[in-house]
Parts: C-alpha cells; sequence; structure tokens
C-alpha cells in the first residue's frame, strides 16, 4: 500500500492451463500458478508502469468490472507485489 | 460449396462475447501455486562455481596452446592462473571476452584447458554446467 505506481516485473511467459494460469518469472526462477484475475493483470500492465486508476481503466475497457472493483484490484496488486510478479514504486 | 462469410460472422459474434466479467475482488487466493525449483538457485551457483587452471593434482604445470598441461617452463607454454577462474569468467570468456588478467594468446591457452576438462577433474562440473541452456 502507499506506493503510487506499478509494472510487471519482466520477463515472464505466461501459459494458459485450463482455466489457470503457468507464470514463469525470469528474475526470481520460480513458476507460479495463478488463477484469474492475475494474467489479465499482467497483461494489462504489459511493459507500462501505471497508477492504479491507469490500471484500473484499462482492466475497464476489455473487461466489466465487479462493485469494489478499486479496493479489489489494490489487494491483488500487493498479492503480486509480494510474489516478485509486481514492481511497486 | 462452402460458405466462405460464416466464419466471419462466428469470429465477429466472439469479439462481442470476449467482454465479460473479471472478479478483481473475488475471495480466495490469486496465486494458488508457486514452484521454486532448485534450479533457480544452481543458477546461481553454476556462475559462482570455480574452475582450476590447472587443477590442483596438477598444480604447478603450465598450459601449452592446445590445452594440454605440460612441464614448468615449457616453451610456448603459459605459467598456471594465479588464481581459478568462475563460471561466470569463463561463460564470459566463451562467448569472447578474455579471461581476467590474460593475453589473447594465453585465454585461448587456458580455454583449450578448460574445454578438455573431463570428468573427475577440478572444474568439469562447473564447466559442464555452463553448458546447459538457459545458462
Amino acid at each position: 500500500m502507499g506506493a503510487s505506481t506499478y509494472a510487471a516485473s519482466l520477463p515472464f511467459k505466461s501459459v494458459a492451463l485450463d482455466g489457470l494460469s503457468a507464470i514463469y518469472h525470469g528474475a526470481s526462477g520460480a513458476t507460479h500458478v495463478v488463477a484469474e484475475p492475475v494474467p489479465q493483470i499482467l497483461e494489462a500492465l504489459g511493459g507500462d508502469t501505471l497508477t492504479l486508476a491507469e490500471l484500473l481503466a484499462r482492466l475497464g475497457a476489455d473487461y466489466d468490472l465487479d462493485d469494489d472493483a478499486e479496493a479489489g484490484l489494490s489487494a491483488r496488486l500487493d498479492e503480486l507485489v509480494a510474489l516478485g510478479l509486481v514492481i511497486a514504486r | 460449396m462452402f460458405d466462405e462469410n460464416s466464419e466471419n460472422e462466428v469470429s465477429g459474434a466472439a469479439t462481442d462475447a470476449g467482454r465479460r466479467a473479471l472478479m478483481l475482488g473475488a475471495v480466495g487466493a490469486s496465486a494458488v501455486l508457486t514452484v521454486r525449483p532448485a534450479l533457480a538457485q544452481s543458477a546461481v551457483s553454476v556462475l559462482n562455481c570455480q574452475i582450476p587452471v590447472p587443477d590442483p593434482a596438477r598444480a604447478g604445470q603450465y598450459i601449452a596452446a592446445d590445452g594440454t598441461v605440460v612441464a614448468p617452463g615449457t616453451v610456448g607454454a603459459f605459467v598456471p592462473a594465479p588464481r581459478p577462474f568462475t563460471g561466470q569468467e569463463v561463460k564470459q570468456a566463451l562467448s569472447g571476452l578474455n579471461l581476467p588478467g590474460t593475453s589473447y594468446t594465453q585465454n585461448q591457452a587456458y580455454l583449450n584447458y578448460i574445454r578438455r576438462l573431463q570428468y573427475g577433474q577440478s572444474g568439469f562440473t562447473c564447466f559442464a554446467s555452463l553448458q546447459m541452456p538457459g545458462r
């Protein structure tokens, strides 16, 4: 919390696995098997550094978001930062 | 006859259906499982492993240009490396950089020695690890 921008920790490779995704994270050598909405968040980030609002807007352009999307996205980003897949600045 | 338009109509409909709900606040861990293979650690250790030139069993002997180990003082051969090289240094040398503190021909002689390393000789495992893909 408190971070103003987020960026995906590159490089990573994502492979869809029947509802889940396996994400190989090059920097750590770890493979994370993740569920929605993690692959969608990483895809929306792409190679960019975005604020929470910008990321939310990108996701909103592609998906119908639930009511409490901003708080949810913030919580997911915190989890991704803890995993190392997202870098908060 | 084929109906060439039908496929386009289907894909057009799929695009509309592609906009779907994304549950950002869904309860439950979004990261289901994390696999941290031992490989991740070995990638680090490979670069820090060491290759003595020559191996301690033949310490003090010289390295000929073709990489063979010869008697000390042999004309045209090179003195032993003052310290073992790290996997990282050898990896860089294999891609064109000189080993630290070596001349061009000395570097070639040392690399020839390293390429000739066999199982059981000091540094062989380190050198073999460098050959693995992705290193």
